[in-house]
């Protein structure tokens, strides 16, 4: 989806091949050539249904008013609203500060694990054992977010019992305790992800130049700062690059815990543009809104994902 | 291995194991609570004060059998994720095996469309998909579910099984070429068989993705027709009075369990699934 230009011209590469039904010996030839791309075919042809197919749509629509009758064009008044919307803005700069401090806070805490894990006895356990709340699903995560702070104040109650505070923390009513709740459970569900990576990836080193390092004096912090560490570049880029994927999608967790909320303070790109569609039945508007983080997408995976992916590869 | 390499004189054993141990229980105090949750009378959540040690019920468990037809949640979504992952099977090993057994123009930028997918946001297409389906008279059913995690996994399951084929060394193939098979023969009898941890890591993996669906799910379920178990919990709302948390937590380990023991048994393979691939773990 993201690089439609470059999918249209992968299907018409493989077009020709579907005429060519001429005589044995000339179709073995042809078919050689064609075998490829045949074989690639039909799972871009699906993947260009799914999401060339909504993108041309969505650009279509972002130029009409599309409520509950016919669509009415309205050129670009839907994108000029979007500019001084500032709903839509703030959900750009929630799902940038949440995304990001999630991130941080997940791969710090993931290469710590990690570094004292990988040469642990028992890596395999402690592999099992932090896997476990990546294994819920995120609906479920969310709830028990939702009854631990919010609906049970099971939170609340704990710091007043070891003598934090004394009497009942509005969470609702706080734009970064709602965020941090958020964060949370993100940082809960998802440092195991990053954890498994960065543990293959320390694990998959060159046993030998650790071992020469730490015959030389050197300190396991040493060796993890300046020899693991500038090894697993490639491989921490790769695993923050997925994550950063799925968290500037975040949308389950605010969609059970915050509903956006306190005053659209939680409320990310993908809540907002739920919210424009499903909520308000403004299609035209989240349309816009699709596609202009739609752009957003194609840039970045552009210019950051092509690079660590592609290239480092092959 | 891990096992064997020799820990250093000066490292600090107990800093490593107050660390671990830590996170380890920061991991399980949450999920115990929550299943103490499941395993306690409505009546024992929500109170003026917090109950650390609540009475046993398995009201919820009864709840979620007779007052839903979880039944019919966990038939479908047993039976959209099955449909979609093989979905992703038939039409990623080809792709994967043209990705990486073939040297053609473009195949570079196909190989790269196909990851970008994994890019893009639900929300994005969102709405077009909802209309789509609606148009197609797919709206709640599994069959539209069926396709749109396929089509959300298909990325990962082409790239997963990509790399395994690059794994292979092309000298099995060449020897097959030699005795004169063609290269579907060379790809049904050789390859397969040689990636199959490869293949099944991806279904895994993609079977995971599935089940956590939630916003597609969302807006393509509204009847119980089509409601999986992602999607169900949030509609244990019960109505006016509030939400149903022990039937939420009790479907959540039904739902946890299976998927723990599966990955428990490919865990050797999980980190390079994680990554499509990208790290050999």
């Amino acid at each position: 989806m993201s690089n439609p230009s470059l999918s249209v011209s992968g299907a018409a590469k493989a077009a020709p091949a579907n005429p060519a039904r001429p005589t044995m010996r000339r179709r073995s030839k042809r078919m050689k050539a064609a075998l490829p791309y045949l074989l690639v075919a039909p799972a871009v042809i699906y993947l260009m249904l799914i999401t060339l197919y909504p993108g041309v749509y969505a650009i279509i629509q972002s130029f009409h008013e599309v409520k509950f009758g016919p669509w009415r064009p309205v050129g670009l008044a839907n994108y000029e609203k979007l500019l001084t919307d500032y709903q839509f803005w703030g959900a750009l700069w929630n799902t940038f500060v949440i995304g990001s401090i999630s991130l941080i806070l997940q791969c710090v805490l993931a290469l710590a694990l990690a570094f004292y894990a990988y040469r642990d006895p028992w890596v395999k356990g402690w592999r099992i054992i932090f896997l476990v709340p990546m294994l819920f699903m995120p609906s479920a995560v969310a709830f028990i977010y939702k009854l631990f702070f919010l609906d049970g104040r099971v939170f609340a109650d704990l710091l007043m019992k070891i003598g934090l505070i004394d009497g009942n923390i509005a969470f609702q009513s706080s734009t970064w305790m709602s965020r941090g709740i958020l964060i949370l459970a993100d940082v809960w569900q998802w440092t195991p992800f990053l954890f498994i990576i960065f543990v293959a990836g320390l694990q998959g080193q060159d046993e030998e130049v650790e071992e020469a390092a730490r015959l030389d004096g050197a300190s396991w912090y040493a060796i993890f700062w300046n020899i693991s560490l500038p090894m697993m570049k490639p491989i921490i880029a790769v695993a923050l690059i997925l994550r950063a994927i799925d968290i500037t999608t975040m949308f389950t967790n605010v969609f059970i815990i915050t509903k956006g909320g306190p005053a659209f303070g939680t409320e990310t790109i993908s809540y907002f543009i739920y919210r424009t569609g499903f909520k308000f039945f403004n299609f035209g508007y989240a349309s816009a809104a699709s596609v202009i983080m739609l752009i957003i997408t194609i840039v970045i995976a552009q210019l950051v994902v092509k690079r660590a992916f592609v290239s480092s590869r092959s | 291995m891990a096992s064997q390499r020799k820990k250093s004189k000066g490292e600090n054993l107990a800093l490593r194991y107050l660390i671990l141990g830590g996170w380890a229980l920061f991991c399980l105090a949450p999920v115990l609570w929550f299943l103490s949750i499941g395993l306690r009378p409505r009546t024992e959540i929500i109170t003026p004060q917090p109950i650390y040690f609540p009475s046993f019920s398995l009201d919820a468990w009864h709840m979620i059998w007779s007052d839903w037809p979880m039944g019919q949640y966990l038939r479908n979504s047993v039976a959209a994720i099955i449909g979609s992952v093989i979905i992703d099977l038939v039409l990623a090993i080809p792709a994967a095996y043209s990705l990486s057994r073939f040297t053609y123009k473009g195949r570079e930028d196909i190989g790269f469309y196909i990851l970008s997918t994994r890019m893009m946001a639900p929300a994005i297409v969102a709405v077009p998909i909802f209309f789509l389906f609606r148009n197609l008279g797919l709206l709640d059913t599994i069959w539209a579910l069926m396709l749109i995690y396929a089509a959300i996994n298909l990325s990962f399951v082409t790239w997963i099984i990509r790399s395994y084929m690059l794994d292979i060394p092309k000298e099995l193939e060449d020897a097959a070429k030699t005795d004169g098979a063609g290269e579907l023969r060379i790809l049904w009898e050789i390859i397969i068989p040689a990636i199959l941890p490869g293949i099944i890591t991806a279904s895994v993996i993609a079977m995971i993705f599935a089940i956590n669906e939630f916003l597609f799910t969302l807006l393509i379920a509204s009847t119980p027709d089509a409601y999986t178990m992602s999607v169900a919990l949030s509609n244990f709302t019960g109505g006016s009075d509030g939400v149903i948390y022990n039937a939420i937590a009790l479907v959540a380990f039904l739902a946890f369990v299976p998927v723990f023991l599966v990955v428990v048994a490919i865990q050797k393979h999980l980190s390079r699934g994680l990554t499509m691939g990208a790290v050999k773990g």
